[in-house]
């Protein structure tokens, strides 16, 4: 049901979508106390991390990447969720993409900032960052990766905002506070003809523009591992691999977020079962695609049956890392297929387990992908042993209340669901539809 | 808040975002030097550098033309 309010200028039919922002109860700030808490933690861990050094982890030789560098690649794969899935929605006008693109967008925003800080967490002299900007070497791809993930989190903070500004002024008109806040992130907005054709025009270069950036940047990490000769990474496939691998979990954390607010602030009415069917849909295809890479990138591995590559593939088949990988392929290709072929009754809950299936997998992945090849060296080294410790345990589950934390407080100053392109879809989309369909469809010509 | 006040501030805002554009233009332009200096493969560089500044700069445009066309576009009262 629709929450209805009488204003000076009609009925204003979207009041739920602001309730968490005029009428936060109490609940919200024991969440965001807890959550401040469990965050201040984490920070704790980091600085003893900082005093002590990075043998306070698990890190050693040959294992000079670990968790850190997992959630790097796995946080910047959530990525994906946001800017790239609610630009191609927004590109290909799917309609039903209006109550979704603001929480993809919000995703990729905050992720994006929590993955970026990951190398820098994983570095034990964290000021040793400014050789990036004094003496970096362009042509490295750790270089590019610190290029274009400025780029996309730059693309995707004002593909964030700009979508934003109507209900930023929606809010300042109504009396939200802090006031000034709004006033000043509402940039003069007052809904003249005019301005919507600039914040139209301005939301079509943008979404056109995330696409390849976001792609690019998946791309790009990939290369920090397949530029390399080491067994397991050297892959010409690794690029699209990636970025399939992120549009998937992607894909999932949005759905996930999508059920637990739609949950707690009861947008039944904007989110309903067919935006879970057809992004459950969307869910099946990607864990076909991802099995799809996954079974190339491993047979061509193993018909070369090159020995260092052979003592990975092994290393993850049915060595040390068999349960995490068997329980990736089981998370990514086996539970989601089952689930969502079979959606029509129950979807949400097996959109949902589907959902933290392939989140819990996609981060198995990242470790699958990482650890075995570190620990197998071309060098006559044992064979390495990784085991995290506390320290980045914690700091892993920081990462993932900083997200939870950022989410949560962005709900509590700007519309989770935008109000604007609601109305708007109400206004418009059955007229735009039709028209579309009489484009599309062959005119049936009458003769006389 | 004075309206003033807030449209300085956004102002200001706006110069931040070309701030951050020619940090990065300085930047890079810094480490297409070094690899000059250093005959560190400079063309790799330049090319690279062919396309990330243009991406800063069109999202820096993109908001100025939104801040101009959202100030243009008001009612005049």
């Amino acid at each position: 049901m629709l929450e209805r309010e009488s204003t000076a200028g009609g009925t204003f039919l979207d009041r739920a979508l602001l309730n968490p922002i005029e009428d936060t109860n109490r609940t919200f700030y024991y969440v965001v106390g807890a959550l401040l808490l469990l965050f201040l933690v984490a920070v704790g861990m980091y600085a003893h991390q900082i005093w002590f050094g990075l043998g306070v982890t698990g890190m050693n030789q040959p294992m000079t990447w670990g968790f850190y560098i997992v959630n790097f690649v796995f946080f910047i794969g959530i990525s994906h969720a946001g800017t790239l899935i609610s630009a191609i929605l927004r590109l290909s006008m799917a309609e039903w993409r209006r109550p979704i693109t603001r929480m993809a967008e919000v995703i990729t925003a905050i992720v994006l900032a929590i993955g970026g800080l990951h190398p820098i967490i994983d570095l034990g002299r964290p000021d040793r960052v400014m050789n990036v900007f004094t003496a970096g070497r362009l042509q490295s791809p750790l270089l590019w990766d610190v290029v274009s993930i400025s780029a996309y989190f730059t693309a995707s903070t004002v593909y964030l905002y700009i979508p934003l500004i109507p209900d930023i002024a929606l809010l300042r008109d109504r009396g939200a506070k802090p006031q000034w806040l709004y006033a000043f992130l509402a940039w003069g907005w007052q809904g003249t003809p005019h301005q919507h054709k600039v914040l139209d025009r301005a939301i079509n270069i943008l979404m056109v523009m995330v696409i390849p950036i976001a792609v690019s940047v998946h791309t790009v990490i990939s290369y920090i591992f397949s530029m390399t000769l080491q067994p397991g990474w050297h892959s010409t496939i690794f690029g699209p691999y990636f970025v399939v691998g992120a549009i998937f979990s992607g894909i999932g954390a949005l759905l996930v977020v999508m059920i637990v607010f739609r949950k707690v602030f009861h947008f039944e009415a904007y989110l309903k079962e067919i935006h879970f069917a057809y992004l459950g849909n969307l869910l099946l295809l990607m864990s076909l695609l991802w099995f799809y890479f996954t079974f190339s990138e491993y047979l061509t591995g193993f018909f070369g049956h090159e020995p260092f590559e052979m003592k990975v593939f092994w290393y993850k088949f049915v060595g040390p890392y068999a349960p995490y990988f068997w329980a990736m392929v089981a998370c990514n290709f086996f539970i989601p297929v089952v689930l969502l072929t079979f959606k029509k009754h129950h979807t949400i809950p097996k959109v949902l387990v589907s959902a933290i299936a392939v989140i819990i997998g996609m981060w198995l992945e990242r470790l699958i992908i990482i650890v075995p090849t570190l620990a197998n060296t071309h060098l006559a080294d044992p064979v390495g042993i990784y085991i995290p410790s506390l320290v980045e345990w914690g700091l892993f589950l920081g990462g993932i209340v900083a997200f939870v934390l950022g989410f949560v407080l962005f709900s509590k100053f700007f519309p989770l669901i935008s109000v604007w392109e609601i109305q708007e879809g109400r206004e418009r989309s059955v007229k735009d539809v039709t028209e579309r369909l009489q484009r599309y469809l062959p005119v049936h010509q009458q003769h006389a | 808040m004075n309206q003033k006040l807030i449209l300085a501030l956004q102002i200001a805002s706006l110069g931040a975002i070309w701030i951050l554009v020619t940090f990065v233009g300085i930047w890079i332009l810094n480490l297409l030097q070094l690899s000059n200096d250093l005959r560190d493969v400079p063309d790799a560089t330049l090319a690279i550098s062919i396309i990330a500044v243009p991406v800063f700069v069109t999202i820096a445009g993109v908001l100025t033309y939104v801040f101009v066309g959202l100030q243009k576009g008001k009612r005049s009262t």
